[in-house]
C-alpha cells in the first residue's frame, strides 16, 4: 500500500512505469481485448484477475511483445513501445511454466539475459551470486534445473529476470503448478522480493488469493474490459459491478425484485420470497430485477434470536455442516427454501452443531450489496 | 506356499522373458554376429593352393599398400561427412520451419512432401536425376534453348551430381529425427530466450540448437551410415569415376572373386564409420545411448 500511495503523490507522468491505453485485440471475430486503459506508478505490485479466457494472457502478451495490439499504445516509462521488439523491451517475463533452459545450470540461465545486455563477463559472477542470495538460494548456481524442486524452479525463474532490472516484471501465473502449501509460501515470498527489487510487477492470475494477498492494485477482467480497478480492500468491500462482487471473495447471490428504496437502503423481495433489506449503491426502480450478494463472513449465527436489532435477521434450519477449520461453513435453509452458506465460527458454541437443528442468521443490510440483474446473463458465481 | 507360487510365478515370468526375446536374439546372431565373425576369419586367410589357405594379414597389408584402395576409403569418408553436414544444413531449416513454424494441415501436407519421394525405389529416384542432369537431359536442354549453353553440358559423372543425389537420398532420415526434437522444444523456451534480450541467432545458438542436439545426432549417424554404404548412388551418378569405396567391395566379391580382400575391405569400412560415429559423439559431448532414445 504505502509504496503506491508515495507513488501516486509524486509527478504521475514520470513515476509511471507502464501505461495503456485503449489497448485492444481482436483474433477473428472473437475480441480477446477490449480497449484496456489503466496506468501503474512505479514500484507497484498490480495484478489482473480475471476467469479464464477473459483476455488477462492477451494482454500480457501484448506488454511483453509477443502478439501486437490492434489499436491502442503501451507506454513503458512514458515512451510507446509499439514497434519495439520483445528482446529490445524493458520488460521481462516468468512464463506459466518457468521455461527455464533445461540445457544450461542455474548460473549459465541467468548469465544467458546478461550477456545479451552486454554486460562484462567479469561482472557476471557477482551479480550471479547476487541474485541468488536475495532469492534464498546462494551456491545453487551449478545445478542443474532438472536437481531443483518445484519452488526452487520459480525462484530461479524470478531471479533470471530480476538481475536485468526491468521496468516491468510480467509475471503469468507462475505459481499455478505448485501445491497448496508452497504456494502459500511463495505468495508472501513475491511480495518480499518486489519490495526488495523495488520494480514494478504485473502478475496475472485466475486466483483471487493470490491477486488480494500480494497486490498493491488489482484489475478485475472480465470478457476483455477492466471491470474495476482498486486496492484489494476496494475490491472486496465496495465492488463496483456484480461480476466483481461474485468474482471476488465468496458469496451467496440471490435474483429477487426491488420492492422500495430510501436513500442508499433497498427493500427486496427474493424468488424464494424472503424479504430482506440491503445496501444499494445506485437508484433502483420498483420491481425491476436485481442480484444480491451477501458474503459467507457477515453473516452471525446464533442458537436464539439475536437481542440487538439487525435489519435481516432469518430463522433457518441446518442442513450440511462443512467442517474445513478455520474456514468452515454451515448450510442452512429458510422456512421458504432459500438456501445460504454461512461461515462457522470455531468457537465452542456452535461444536455440537448438526444437520437438522434451528438457528438464527443476522447481517446489517451495510454488509450486503445489490446490483440489478443483467437481461439476459446471470453473472457468473464464486462457488 | 505363497513362496512356492512365487516362485513358480517367477519362473514363468522368466520363461515369457526368453520366449519373446528369443527372435531379436536369433535375428542378432545368425544375420549380424555370425556373419560378421564369418567376414573376419575370411579376411584373415590366404589361398597357398587350391583350396588350402593360411593365416596371414596379407589382405589388409595389401589396402595400405595399394594407394588406390586407401585413397578411395579416404575419399568416401570425406564425401559422406560432406554430405551429412550439407544433408543437415539443408534439412535444419526445412525441419524447423515443420515443427515450429506451421500448424495443421499445411504442417502435414510438407511432412508428406517431405516423404513422397521416398514411395518410389532409390533406383528409379536416382534415375531421375540422371534424366535431369545427363547430357541430353532437360537442364541441359533448357539451357540451350535460352542460350546459355551453345551445346550439350554433360553434368552427371562428377563429384557434385554424386553429392546432390546423395543429399537427396538421406533428406527424410535428417528431416524424421530433427521434426521430432524441434517438436519437443517448449514454444515459451524459445519466447523466453526472446524476452530476456536474445537475438534470432542467439536464440537459434544457445536454445534451439543444444535442444535438437540429439536429433542432430541421431540424424547425421543414420545418414552416415546410409551415405557410407551407398552404392546405387555413386556408381550411376558418378560412373566410372565415382571412385566409392562400396565399388571396391563389390569388384572384390563379384568381378574378381577375391573373397578375402572383400571381406577384408568390408571389416575395415566397420572400423571406419564406428570410428566416425564415435569421434563425432566425442566431440559433440553426446552419448550414444541418449541420442539413440
Amino acid at each position: 500500500m504505502s509504496d503506491h500511495a508515495s507513488a501516486s503523490g509524486a509527478d504521475a507522468g514520470a513515476q509511471e512505469d507502464l501505461a495503456c491505453t485503449l489497448l485492444s485485440k481482436h483474433f477473428g471475430e472473437f475480441t480477446a481485448v477490449d480497449g484496456v486503459s489503466f496506468s501503474i506508478p512505479r514500484g507497484a505490485f498490480f495484478s489482473i484477475l480475471g476467469p479464464s479466457g477473459c483476455g488477462k494472457t492477451t494482454l500480457l502478451r501484448m506488454l511483453a511483445g509477443f502478439q501486437q495490439p490492434d489499436s491502442g499504445d503501451i507506454l513503458i516509462k512514458g515512451k510507446s513501445v509499439l514497434n519495439t521488439p520483445p528482446n529490445k523491451r524493458p520488460v521481462n517475463m516468468v512464463f506459466q511454466h518457468l521455461a527455464l533452459f533445461p540445457t544450461m545450470s542455474v548460473a549459465e540461465n541467468i548469465a544467458y539475459g546478461l550477456k545479451r545486455k552486454g554486460i562484462p563477463k567479469r561482472e557476471h559472477a557477482t551479480l550471479i551470486d547476487e541474485v541468488l542470495a536475495k532469492v534464498y538460494l546462494p551456491g545453487y548456481g551449478d545445478k542443474r534445473i532438472d536437481q531443483l524442486s518445484g519452488g526452487q524452479k520459480q525462484r530461479v525463474a524470478i531471479a533470471r529476470c530480476l538481475v536485468l532490472n526491468p521496468a516491468v516484471l510480467l509475471l503469468d501465473e507462475p505459481l499455478g503448478a505448485l501445491d497448496l502449501k508452497l504456494r502459500e509460501q511463495m505468495k508472501i515470498e513475491l511480495k518480499r522480493l518486489q519490495r526488495e527489487f523495488n520494480t514494478t510487477f504485473v502478475y496475472i492470475t485466475h486466483d483471487q488469493s493470490e491477486a488480494l494477498v500480494m497486490s498493491d492494485q488489482v484489475a478485475v477482467m472480465n470478457n476483455g474490459r477492466f471491470e474495476q480497478v482498486g486496492t484489494p480492500q476496494e475490491l472486496y468491500y465496495q465492488p463496483k459491478t456484480a461480476f466483481v462482487a461474485g468474482f471476488v471473495g465468496d458469496s451467496n447471490q440471490y435474483a429477487g425484485k426491488v420492492q422500495s428504496q430510501s436513500g442508499d437502503l433497498v427493500t427486496l423481495v427474493t424468488e424464494q420470497g424472503v424479504c430482506l433489506l440491503s445496501h444499494a449503491s445506485q437508484p433502483l426502480v420498483a420491481g425491476s430485477p436485481i442480484t444480491l450478494f451477501v458474503r459467507p463472513e457477515v453473516m452471525q449465527i446464533s442458537t436464539s434470536r439475536p437481542a440487538t436489532e439487525q435489519d435481516n435477521c432469518l430463522a433457518v434450519t441446518v442442513s450440511r455442516v462443512l467442517f474445513d477449520g478455520a474456514q468452515s461453513r454451515v448450510q442452512v435453509e429458510t422456512a421458504e427454501g432459500a438456501e445460504l452458506t454461512v461461515a462457522l465460527p470455531q468457537t465452542a458454541d456452535f461444536q455440537a452443531l448438526e444437520a437438522g437443528r434451528s438457528v438464527h442468521v443476522s447481517w446489517q443490510a451495510s454488509q450486503c450489496l445489490c446490483f440489478p440483474a443483467p437481461a439476459d446473463t446471470k453473472p457468473p458465481g464464486a462457488p | 506356499m505363497s513362496e512356492a507360487s512365487g516362485n513358480f510365478n517367477r519362473t514363468q515370468y522368466r520363461l515369457g522373458f526368453w520366449l519373446l526375446l528369443a527372435p531379436i536374439v536369433l535375428w542378432l546372431s545368425l544375420l549380424i554376429i555370425l556373419p560378421h565373425i564369418d567376414m573376419v576369419l575370411v579376411s584373415l586367410r590366404e589361398r597357398i593352393a587350391s583350396r588350402q589357405y593360411g593365416f596371414s594379414f596379407g589382405n589388409y597389408t595389401a589396402f595400405f599398400t595399394e594407394p588406390l584402395y586407401w585413397n578411395t576409403f579416404v575419399r568416401t569418408a570425406v564425401m559422406s561427412i560432406v554430405a551429412t553436414v550439407m544433408t543437415l544444413i539443408i534439412a535444419f531449416p526445412v525441419s524447423f520451419y515443420i515443427a515450429k513454424v506451421l500448424t495443421g494441415r499445411p504442417r502435414i501436407a510438407l511432412f508428406i512432401l517431405c516423404l513422397l519421394p521416398f514411395w518410389v525405389s532409390e533406383l528409379v529416384r536416382t534415375y531421375g536425376w540422371m534424366i535431369l542432369l545427363r547430357e541430353t537431359g532437360l537442364i541441359s536442354g533448357a539451357l540451350q534453348w535460352f542460350g546459355l549453353a551453345d551445346q550439350p553440358v554433360e553434368m552427371l559423372y562428377n563429384d557434385v551430381a554424386i553429392m546432390v543425389g546423395l543429399i537427396y537420398t538421406s533428406m527424410l532420415f535428417m528431416v524424421v529425427p530433427l521434426v521430432t526434437t524441434l517438436d519437443s522444444l517448449d514454444n515459451s523456451l524459445i519466447e523466453a530466450g526472446y524476452d530476456l534480450g536474445g537475438s534470432s541467432w542467439n536464440v537459434m545458438r544457445s536454445i534451439v540448437i543444444p535442444h535438437a542436439m540429439p536429433g542432430i545426432m541421431s540424424g547425421c549417424i543414420v545418414v552416415f551410415m546410409l551415405t557410407l554404404g551407398n552404392y546405387l548412388t555413386p556408381t550411376l551418378l558418378g560412373g566410372k569415376s565415382s571412385l566409392w569405396f562400396t565399388e571396391q567391395i563389390y569388384t572384390q566379391f563379384i568381378t574378381r572373386f577375391n573373397w578375402e580382400q572383400g571381406a577384408a575391405f568390408g571389416i575395415l569400412l566397420l572400423i571406419l564409420s564406428s570410428l566416425i560415429v564415435w569421434l563425432g559423439l566425442k566431440i559433440t559431448r553426446q552419448s550414444f545411448t541418449r541420442v539413440m532414445s
